[in-house]
């Protein structure tokens, strides 16, 4: 009874959770335009409050710049007048306020949104409903988290739209107050800093846009983008992007005395205004509240069907309870700076400049063209192919030691010793067998009379040379592995080829490899991961060098990162990495598992 | 198709693993176109036997003939033999039809002849409809029938069986038991086959070799180990259940003596065992009043064991030895019962002190009630 009673509940509760979830995501949206316009506001009543400073400006003139939405307030109001906004005008005496109310446009709600927010709300409805009559599964509802996860992913981008209109809206209206009341500062004959000044905007004249050092109170880029181009210094409107934002520009030319028309250049008058969906871009809220608003929902959908069974909740809880320790640690420590370099290689991050302005895929566009990324790409690949040379030399020991126990112990402690010894300490004891002048490498082919090799310091032979110890490196390692597979074959396969007439190199064939292709599988994924992933070995002895013949792809990322401090690009460097990596090891999964399946 | 069967001989052939010896001398003939079974408990050397003829062991004396030639340097894959593991040793990487197929391809069969010959031999066992799964695919029984369509696909001369039936369960064990039979049959193969269970081999085997400690210790019919087992492990290990034991001691007057029974000697052995097997006691339950009229001795039954169609009755003698006697389902006896027991004494064994056996027991010049 009491269980049918909570899967009457569960859909209300689901649709209910999800609504409110859409609605935290509007909210969060609605809240940048609404905190803009509030800004737009009281900067416009800023700046008619300084025309009043300005001779010659009517009380009319200020009011109408305001579209009628501004009222002189008495002294006493204290700037709590009827409008939103107040603005003390120190011209009027006694000194009066100069109350605001917001623009009206900029208000249409995000009907888009709220349609997908409720059709996501239904869904969830449905969904529960119909699992109503089959028992709740013990698991995390994956899949509805997912769909949840998605919809309000899409609410939120239908959301972020809507804001990015809006304050893209206020922004040019924004700007067009404060055009109109440098004019109307202007034909009262103020000069440039007072019109800017009762503008509220950022500033510079034709004149000095040219001239660099010259701006002075306009962000520098800004001034010079609308120099270089000619069509935007002859428009009155303009959108300038300059230093990853988006600037609203224009230009004001202004009347010297009544009757006198701008005849030059420097006469006219450039503010320009950071637009408010750049400043205000709600993107990172919007996420974490679909991303949070779908964990609630579905933490309310799987904990509700639970609370109809106290043990079962019970259970639950404190599994979780348990699991919680192990998963913060791993949310913090992993997922975290993992998503936190994301984060940075969609950024143009410096570790020299404070500012790290939103790059998008730059980095990665940029990583198209870099030949010395691709150059330590290419290095890695042939790197690699030092796996398949070791995996033979690996399986012909594990073959010929199969026999005797004795040869099996001693092959693997003399072998693997590599694998299990500072990859810092190899180098450096490899580093001086491979010396041009005092290695021992030369040395014992000198007393062969053979010339000495550049191990190390020729272009050509140091990638080799790093090879052959990577080989050296791993094959301990693969050989044990592989002992460990053959001893899983079973010696009656063997029996039973050979009473089949099969000889050496057919039971090999036959048996022993199709014997061991998991395991030569197994070596081959991690090995080729391993070696992607190699850096100490270049970072010691090579340092990349001679002539970038030895820039791994790691190492690559490693000097971008801190010798030239260019965060940005080693991030993508390194998601590009990854990416190889991860589809390494999924394909690896996958065809294990579908292996699995068939054995 | 069926080739000439081949004679196997094993001439004084020893095989040692370290400190222990597998197989210790032994001579053993088997005809061509015979169904040997190799019978003994585990550790007999009745597989490593089977193995030096295929010649995945190497002997370390002796000589392995298959036919008329020696085959002792001859390769497993050269001697003319096929084998079936007791795990069945399929592979499992291969479909059944490359299962089948194997031994033919790797001696260079032609793809056309392999395939005519796989699908001649599935037709014959029922695989066809499974040419194309793993082995993972396939039941345990069906496994099993592949395991002896790739030692059949080579037509060799002789078969060599290793426990092929342990690892299925009873009602397919005694079917697949039945098809090998009348797979000898058609065949006319020479089969050796290996087995610990006694009951496999005296219903299959033309002649059965019952092995212990590395030596064959009896060879014969299943009807002459059965009834006239050569000593004494031979007799123990035969028959369920097993053949009951009295030991006999030589008396002053030159008789064997034990639990009730005397008999006339003179006996050349100081000491010797006395067996009789199960059904060839005949019971009968005392009436409190009347003697029985020709008692051997009398016994209590200890417990009573119904099997159906007949029943075991453990007695608390003669004698120190508790004997078992097989008892026809219609005699009324439960535990506890007194009962009189005679004895079928021309069926009985007289084993001598090295175990050996005598002939049967006389009969004895007095039963005595214990």
């Amino acid at each position: 009874m009491r269980g049918e009673g909570a899967a009457r509940v569960i859909p209300l509760v689901a649709a209910g959770a999800a609504a409110a979830a859409g609605v935290v995501i509007l909210a969060v949206a609605a809240d940048a335009p609404s905190r803009a316009r509030e800004r737009a506001t009281r900067a416009e009543a800023r700046a008619a409050a300084s025309l009043y400073e300005l001779p010659g400006v009517a009380e009319a003139d200020v009011l109408s710049l305001l579209d009628g939405r501004a009222r002189i307030v008495a002294p006493e109001a204290g700037g709590s007048g009827p409008g939103a906004h107040a603005y003390r005008a120190g011209a009027l005496e006694p000194a009066a306020w100069i109350a605001v109310e917001p623009r009206d446009e900029g208000g249409r709600w995000p009907w888009a949104a709220s349609v997908l927010a409720l059709f996501g709300a239904l869904c969830m409805a449905a969904w529960a409903a119909g699992r109503r009559r089959s028992p709740p599964p013990p698991r995390f509802p994956a899949a509805p988290a997912f769909l949840c996860a998605a919809t309000f992913a899409l609410v939120a981008v239908a959301a972020q739209q809507w804001a990015h209109g809006e304050l893209g809206a206020m922004s040019s209206s924004r700007l067009a107050g404060a055009l109109r009341a440098a004019e109307a500062a202007g034909a009262a004959g103020a000069d440039f800093e007072t019109a800017a000044r009762a503008a509220g905007l950022p500033w510079a004249s034709s004149a000095a846009l040219g001239e660099p050092d010259r701006i002075w109170t306009m962000p520098r880029e800004v001034g010079e983008a609308i120099a270089a181009d000619p069509r935007l210094r002859s428009a009155a409107r303009y959108t300038v992007a300059a230093g990853g934002a988006t600037y609203h520009g224009g230009a004001v030319a202004l009347r010297r005395g009544p009757g006198a028309r701008a005849e030059t250049p420097d006469d006219t008058l450039h503010l320009v205004f950071l637009g408010y969906e750049e400043t205000a871009s709600p993107t990172v809220a919007l996420t974490a509240a679909a991303l949070g608003s779908a964990l609630v929902v579905s933490l309310v959908l799987f904990l509700l069907p639970l609370a109809a069974r106290p043990r079962a909740l019970s259970g639950t809880l404190a599994a979780w309870g348990f699991l919680t320790p192990a998963a913060a640690l791993l949310l913090l420590f992993t997922f975290g700076p993992l998503l936190f370099s994301l984060w940075i290689s969609l950024h143009d991050w410096r570790l020299v400049d404070p500012a790290h302005p939103f790059a998008g895929l730059a980095n990665y566009r940029a990583l198209l063209s870099d030949g010395a990324w691709w150059s330590a790409v290419r290095n890695t690949g042939v790197f690699t192919l030092h796996v398949p040379l070791a995996m033979a030399v690996a399986l012909s020991l594990a073959l010929l030691t199969r026999e005797s126990r004795r040869a099996v112990r001693w092959a693997r402690l003399a072998l693997f010793l590599p694998s299990i010894t500072s990859v810092v300490a190899i180098a450096v004891v490899w580093k001086w067998l491979l010396n041009d002048g005092y290695g021992l490498a030369n040395r014992a082919l000198g007393a062969i009379g053979l010339g000495p090799v550049a191990w190390l310091s020729s272009p050509d032979a140091a990638l080799v040379s790093l090879m052959v110890i990577g080989v050296w490196m791993v094959v301990g390692y693969q050989m044990v592995v592989f002992q460990a597979g053959l001893a899983a074959i079973p010696r009656v396969w063997y029996d039973a080829a050979r009473v089949d007439g099969a000889g050496p190199w057919q039971r090999f064939r036959h048996i022993t490899l199709p014997g061991l292709r998991h395991t030569l599988f197994f070596v081959l994924v991690t090995s080729v991961i391993g070696s992607f992933q190699v850096f100490g070995l270049v970072y010691v002895m090579t340092e990349g060098g001679p002539l970038g013949a030895t820039d791994v792809a790691v190492y690559h990322i490693y000097r971008e990162a801190w010798e030239f401090l260019r965060f940005g690009n080693a991030a993508a460097m390194s998601w590009i990495l990854f990416g190889v990596v991860f589809a390494a090891t999924w394909l690896h999964f996958r065809l294990l598992e579908r292996r699995g399946a068939h054995a | 198709m069926t080739r000439e069967p081949r004679a196997v001989a094993l001439k004084g052939v020893r095989k040692r693993f370290g400190d222990v010896t597998a197989v210790a001398d032994v001579d053993l003939e088997i005809r061509p176109g015979e169904l040997m079974v190799l019978v003994g408990p585990s550790g007999c050397g009745k597989s490593t036997l089977l193995r030096l003829i295929a010649g995945l062991e190497e002997r370390d004396a002796g000589e392995v003939w298959i036919g008329d030639r020696c085959v002792d340097e001859v390769a497993p894959g050269g001697r003319d033999v096929a084998m079936v593991f007791q795990s069945y040793a399929l592979y499992p990487h291969m479909t059944v039809a490359e299962n089948l197929g194997f031994g033919l391809r790797v001696r260079g069969a032609g793809t056309a002849a392999t395939e005519a010959r796989v699908s001649e031999v599935a037709g014959v066992l029922g695989l066809r409809g499974l040419l194309s799964r793993r082995p993972g695919q396939l039941s345990g029984g069906q496994q099993q029938r592949v395991a002896l369509g790739r030692a059949m696909v080579r037509d060799p001369g002789v078969f060599l069986f290793d426990e092929p039936l342990s690892n299925l369960d009873a009602a397919l064990r005694l079917q697949t038991r039945d098809e090998i039979a009348a797979l000898h049959r058609r065949l006319g193969t020479t089969m050796i086959f290996v087995t610990h269970d006694q009951v496999e081999a005296l219903s299959l085997g033309q002649r059965v070799a019952v092995m212990d400690r590395g030596r064959v210790q009896q060879v014969g019919t299943p009807h002459e180990v059965y009834r006239r087992p050569a000593n004494l492990f031979v007799a123990g290990f035969v028959g369920s259940p097993p053949m009951n034991r009295l030991p006999l001691v030589r008396d002053r007057e030159e008789r064997l003596a034990g639990g009730p029974f005397v008999f006339p000697g003179p006996f050349p052995h100081r000491e010797a065992t006395l067996g009789v097997r199960p059904e060839d006691l005949a019971l009968a339950v005392v009436a409190p009043p009347g003697p029985d009229p020709n008692p051997e001795f009398t016994a209590t039954a200890l417990r009573v064991e119904s099997l159906g169609s007949e029943q075991r009755v453990h007695l608390d003698g003669p004698g120190e030895a508790a004997w078992v006697a097989r008892a026809p389902s219609a005699l009324y006896v439960t535990a506890g019962d007194r009962v009189s027991v005679s004895v079928a004494w021309e069926r009985t064994h007289l084993f001598g002190a090295d175990g050996g056996r005598i002939g049967a027991a006389p009969r004895p010049v007095r039963g005595s009630r214990p």
